[in-house]
């Protein structure tokens, strides 16, 4: 008969974020043995530093942003004003109520035994936590990913801030330059140029959100400089960074020419790497900086060890986290083993309008040399844009030659909300006729939807 | 300068031992030496890596010999890859 091996735990989970929480509180629900380690706050970033502040913060700036701009609806806001502590408060209790953020007790009433502190392998099937060795079974790795100062000279003698520690200053900076035109760098410039704050940013490819297509990165741009007078470097690099006085200098290198620029903050919001240094060679856990190597059913090199989350590399945003979390759950509770499905993920940008894709974007089409057909409907053809007073934006479907959704991008007011129309329809491989012949309501932003699938049937 | 570091040692089959720094150190000169690497040379290579792997250790209370002959081989390349190699070889050559 063969030895049965016996360990501390089934599974121990590293990371408390939505790549670890979710496995754990399956598997304990399936009767396994459980830990999750966390060595910082418990929740991860996504409630703790990421998506639910900065959200909340993006909230009440676009209430704000609007409440300003009311006057052509006859709204008297002369006067209007607010108070960053109390905003700051407002994020707070946001975070406090997703129930996510600081949620230890969470696991303790799932039964999964909780330990607080870094976890180092020391063999494939036993770790140290605080000096306390356990020892499991199967191992989920969900660490996330970290951010780490790019190589700028002079940045590490300064104070800086990232995405997340930004989210916690007293007030907006006067001046702030964002290193890094990305999501993170869009938001945030948003964000801080609503509440008043000069914002810069240096890209160095020739857009912002340069894997974006075309479209959305010159609207989002002309909205930028156009309305939150936001000043955009691209095909610029950040030379050097100085401490001068209160500030900051900043030299941006660009087209060969030098500029000095004096800020109050930087914001550096490029050069996230998965957390990978817990001891993986201990565990023959094949790794590299870029990221953890797993096969189709997220099982590492060491087939009981699986990782999930943006520890792949991936940098995945938090649904997709989950996601793959519930398929580790799966498949070390079920024999069959099941493997993530990212055809259909959405991805969204709270701006004002908001950005939201799914499935393939035209310049992933044209970079493969892939067949497709495309229509776009701009948000100016719809009531709802004459209602509202809103024309910035649009929505774009690709599909294949059979007239298959394979892609979507929704810039508009509330694209979070309509690009789920699209998910649904990318993800059970619906037509462009499916979309056109559904009815949209009159006076709805998804109109848009039905607009642009039917230039797709009519060849527009 | 030591710190409150356990390290286990190789296939967990002996008892683990406090992190000694001065023992990190006489292998690195070892090394540096066996490449007849300059006296003032190989202290200055010893003293680099102990700093770089005393900053890895600082919030890691126990931590495998393997891990700091790793992080110790990889400063080393920094400095002197050839030590490097030797240092992280040397149990494998006869």
């Amino acid at each position: 008969m063969a030895r049965k091996y016996e360990f501390d735990y089934d599974l121990i989970v590293i990371g408390s974020g939505a790549g670890g929480s979710a496995a754990a509180t399956i598997t304990a629900r399936e009767g396994l043995k459980v830990a999750i380690i966390e060595d910082n706050v418990w929740g991860g970033e996504s409630p703790n530093w990421g998506d639910v502040p900065a959200k909340a913060l993006l909230h009440a700036a676009n209430l704000y942003d609007e409440a300003k701009h009311g006057a052509r609806f006859g709204l008297r806001s002369a006067t209007l004003g607010y108070n960053y502590p109390s905003i700051r408060t407002w994020k707070d209790l946001a975070i406090k109520r997703t129930g996510a953020g600081g949620n230890r007790k969470y696991y303790d009433n799932q039964d999964v035994d909780t330990y607080s502190g870094p976890a180092h392998f020391l063999s494939p099937n036993e770790i140290s936590v605080n000096r306390r060795h356990l020892s499991a079974g199967n191992f989920l790795i969900a660490t996330g990913c970290r951010y780490v100062a790019p190589k700028i000279p002079g940045l590490d003698k300064i104070e800086y801030f990232t995405p997340h520690t930004i989210l916690e200053t007293l007030r907006p900076p006067k001046t702030l330059l964002i290193i890094g035109g990305n999501e993170d760098g869009v938001e945030i410039a948003q964000l801080m140029a609503t509440f008043g704050t000069k914002v810069y940013i240096v890209e160095e490819s020739d857009h912002l959100l340069s894997e974006y297509d075309n479209e959305v990165c010159d609207l989002i741009e002309r909205v930028m400089t156009e309305q939150k007078g936001v000043t955009i470097l691209t095909q610029a690099k950040v030379a050097l960074v100085e401490k001068e006085g209160l500030g900051k200098k900043v030299i941006v290198s660009r087209g060969g020419v030098d500029k000095s620029l004096r800020v109050d903050e930087i914001l550096v919001a490029i050069d996230r790497k998965p957390a990978v240094d817990m001891g993986l060679e201990n565990a023959d856990v094949k790794y590299s900086e870029a990221g953890i190597k797993v096969n189709e059913h997220l099982q590492t090199s060491t087939k009981h060890i699986y990782a999930a989350g943006s520890v792949l590399g991936t940098n995945s945003a938090t649904h997709t986290a989950i996601m793959e979390s519930h398929v580790v759950a799966s498949n070390l509770t079920n024999l069959a083993k099941v493997s993530p499905d990212y055809h259909a993920i959405p991805n969204l940008i709270f701006t004002n309008p908001g950005i939201a894709t799914v499935g393939k974007s035209e310049k992933h089409c044209i970079r493969k040399r892939l067949g497709y057909k495309k229509a776009v409907a701009p948000l100016s053809i719809i009531g709802r844009s004459n209602t509202s007073d809103f024309r910035d934006g649009f929505v774009k479907i690709i599909t294949d030659k059979r007239g298959v959704v394979k892609g979507a991008t929704v810039v508009a007011p509330h694209a979070a909300e309509i690009i789920h129309e699209l998910v649904l329809a990318v993800n059970c491989r619906l037509t462009a006729a499916d979309l056109a012949t559904t009815p949209h309501a009159f006076l709805s932003w998804s109109e848009a939807v039905r607009v642009a699938a039917a230039n797709l049937i009519l060849g527009k | 300068m030591n710190l409150a570091v356990d390290i286990v040692k190789r296939g967990n089959k002996r008892r683990s031992e406090a992190f000694d720094c001065a023992k990190l150190r006489r292998s690195i000169m070892a090394t540096c030496h066996s490449l007849k690497t300059p006296e003032g040379q190989s202290h200055m290579i010893a003293d680099a890596v102990c700093s770089h792997v005393i900053d890895w250790l600082e919030n890691r209370p126990e931590v495998t010999s393997d891990d700091l002959r790793l992080v110790a081989a990889r400063h080393l390349k920094i400095h002197h890859p050839e030590a490097a190699y030797i240092y992280e070889q040397h149990h494998m050559i006869i």
